[in-house]
């Protein structure tokens, strides 16, 4: 095994303030991106439907906000498309078997139909008010009739996440007057 | 070969290093795939990948063992994000059941293995102090001083203090200067991404490098299937692989094999190396493999501080360490059996399984920002170690149920002992009156988690109550051996890696 053997300046220099990128498929070739740029400049999703898209982004507002304007949709879309051992899921931590999709698209299942028979309207079209009290209850494990996987555990995954792609890059950390101070920042742009 | 290595972890790799420098041929076969200190990426996210991604394991029981955040899953195995916590274990822990009635007896005593720990100690490097550390069983001194107290540690030792309890450095196979050609750590707490610097002992830096450097290799994405043995059952005669991705198995004969795959996996594979010798699978003549698995109770308290307490500085193992509850009967009164030490002030970030945002997962919507900006320099947090007491049915099994290489899938069920139960309960209750003492603005606790993983492969004295002797060699198969925390038969109240490292030091002597 060969070791590329790199001084403690060198690695305190690499690539501060680089950005969270992704690999996004657009117009047939690959671009690296933030997950809110992929958001803001709608790159088709590639294993969610628009709707469960749609639905997390609610969602994932609604729990954490910002979060929607982090790219939380692009973001866990991008992870649910890559092989289980290069997943950076919080998901793969809580003994539920990958892959991860059906898991995420059951909840986002039972979250439009706990939507629709409360308030006859799919999660992302709930008035303000609706869903702030539909989100208390969910939040509280008291949706009644879910159909999903356990609804404390979607609760927390769903949580999680939009924590993730607001508080977990390097911007998040300088929201909070959090010093990133990493060895190895993650992975910039490589010129792709 | 002389040897086949079961795995490129913690004691892996020290004993591939140990035969290696005798001149011994080694191979390390590795489940997972190659990583190298280059890329071991400072984020949470990216941290996750370096965590368990093999076939799924199946967890039952009221107190899931957590394998998908403790297992590790390529080069170093779960050392390589591990966070570098070596306290030793007490005497005690070795001897609960002649003393105290509960719990299992080693059948070595500490006095045995304290050489071991010194010699591991010396060549990993543990920062520490082991006057001010007054719990500390007899051993050499640590090679380092100890590492920095933050704000965060200043706050909570204050609470200890004002209640008559001490406090000590945290013994962290860390650096706190330079050591061995090793850069001093930075305390930038990214432990559970793994260090890439070299401050922190994982295999990477201490003992692969020995192992290559004696001519061993090492074979990543190639994962042992099965423990192969003699016709007449009493050898085994080396092992049988199967190649991730394309799935093509072979065989590598060898005189001497050694399983050092974790604690789930190494009896799932001697389990599922059951012959016609071995029907019911290798060390498993009496019905024990896989029995007695163990699984630390973390015990979480939190809390906020008018002072700025830089909660991300430090190593993410903590800064302090308290063990006035370590003798086993301490908390007799509320029910509670067995020890528990206190791991004061571990570096947080902001998100994560560990993270400041995890700590209070019912809050969402607008509550989530203040509490972000106020944790981000006020929050201060604290994990006991609790001790889980041996229960023989806390156990692995295989299942009917193949993986997709068509190998058995291992199940593991776990419970805890009342008395651990209670213990974990004293722990928090503990914890919350010394943040009370600190003067904490608010204070919480966290859910009982579960850390490391250890039993399933118990050494001891009668091959009727265990799978294999004091060095970790299989009852009745003279030259397979079992390494790592799997052999423990009593958890005791601290973190294991070192005592591992012991044994395996002590085993690889023999060998």
């Amino acid at each position: 095994m060969s070791e590329t053997s790199l001084s403690r300046r060198e690695f305190m220099h690499r690539g501060a303030g680089a950005a969270l990128l992704l690999p996004f498929i657009v117009g047939g070739c690959e671009k690296r991106m933030t997950a809110a740029e992929a958001a803001r400049t709608e790159v088709p999703l590639r294993t969610l439907t628009i709707g469960e898209g749609s639905a997390l982004s609610r969602l994932g507002s609604l729990l954490v906000p910002g979060s929607s304007e982090a790219g939380l949709a692009h973001y866990i879309d991008h992870q649910l498309s890559v092989p289980a051992g290069e997943n950076m899921l919080m998901i793969r931590y809580l003994g539920v078997p990958a892959p991860f999709t059906g898991f995420y698209r059951s909840g986002l299942k039972a979250l439009n139909a706990a939507a629709r028979q409360r308030h006859d309207a799919d999660f992302d079209a709930l008035t303000a008010e609706q869903a702030q009290t539909f989100l208390a209850d969910f939040a509280a494990g008291k949706i009644a009739d879910w159909q999903g996987p356990p609804l404390p555990l979607f609760y927390f995954v769903a949580r999680t996440d939009a924590i993730d792609v607001v508080y977990g890059t390097e911007q998040g950390f300088a929201s909070l007057d959090v010093p990133y101070m990493p060895h190895i920042a993650p992975p910039s742009n490589w010129g792709a | 070969m002389d040897a086949v290595v079961v795995g490129s972890g913690a004691t892996g790799s020290l004993i591939a290093a140990r035969l290696a420098e005798r001149g011994k041929k080694v191979v390390i076969l590795e489940a997972g795939p190659e990583r190298k200190r280059s890329d071991l990426v400072s984020s949470t996210l990216w941290a996750r990948r370096l965590k368990w991604s093999g076939a799924r394991v199946i967890e039952t029981g009221s107190r899931p063992v957590g394998h998908g955040f403790n297992a590790g899953f390529g080069t170093g195995g779960s050392a390589t994000h591990h966070y570098a916590v070596w306290p030793r274990l007490h005497e005690d822990d070795f001897r609960m059941r002649s003393r105290f009635g509960r719990g299992l007896d080693w059948p070595i005593s500490y006095d045995e293995l304290r050489p071991y720990y010194d010699k591991v100690q010396l060549e990993a490097g543990i920062s520490g102090d082991a006057v001010q550390e007054s719990w500390r069983p007899p051993g050499a001194p640590y090679p380092m001083g100890p590492v920095p107290v933050f704000g965060q540690g200043k706050v909570i030792a204050r609470g200890f203090e004002k209640l008559g309890r001490k406090t000590a450095p945290l013994p962290l196979a860390v650096t706190s200067a330079p050591y061995n050609g090793r850069a001093a750590c930075i305390w930038d707490g990214w432990c559970d991404a793994g260090c890439p610097i070299g401050a922190l002992a994982n295999p990477l830096t201490i003992h692969l490098p020995k192992a290559f450097a004696a001519g061993a290799t090492l074979h990543h994405a190639t994962r042992v299937t099965r423990v192969l043995t003699s016709d007449d059952g009493a050898r085994v005669t080396g092992v049988e692989y199967a190649q991730e991705g394309s799935g093509a198995r072979g065989k590598i004969e060898a005189d001497l094999v050694v399983l050092a795959a974790f604690s789930i996996e190494n009896p799932r594979l001697l389990l599922a190396s059951a012959s016609s010798r071995h029907p019911l699978g290798l060390g498993n003549a009496h019905d024990m493999l896989g029995r007695y698995i163990m699984s630390h109770s973390a015990g979480l308290v939190f809390g906020f501080f008018e002072e700025r307490t830089e909660p991300y500085m430090g190593a993410f193992g903590g800064q302090l360490v308290n063990q006035d509850s370590y003798p086993k009967e301490t908390h007799a009164q509320r029910g509670g059996f067995g020890s528990y030490q206190w791991m004061i002030a571990q570096a947080v970030k902001p998100n994560d399984l560990l993270g400041i945002s995890t700590t209070r997962p019912d809050l969402h919507g607008d509550a989530v920002a203040p509490f972000m900006k106020r944790a981000a320099q006020h929050f201060a947090g604290m994990t006991a170690v609790v001790e889980d007491l041996p229960v023989a049915d806390n156990r692995v099994t295989l299942l009917n149920e193949r993986d997709a290489q068509g190998e058995p899938i291992a199940s593991v069920a776990h419970d805890a002992a009342p008395e651990s139960t209670k213990l974990w309960e004293a722990a928090v209750a503990e914890g919350k009156e010394v943040f009370a003492a600190a003067g904490a603005q608010e204070i919480w606790s966290g859910a009982r988690g579960a850390m490391h993983i250890m039993g399933g492969t118990i050494m001891g004295r009668d091959p009727r109550a265990s799978v294999t002797d004091s060095y970790g060699r299989v009852h009745g198969l003279a030259n397979l051996y079992v390494a790592g925390p799997g052999l423990f038969p009593t958890s005791g109240g601290v973190n294991p890696t070192f005592t591992a490292l012991a044994l395996a030091q002590r085993a690889a002597q023999k060998m």
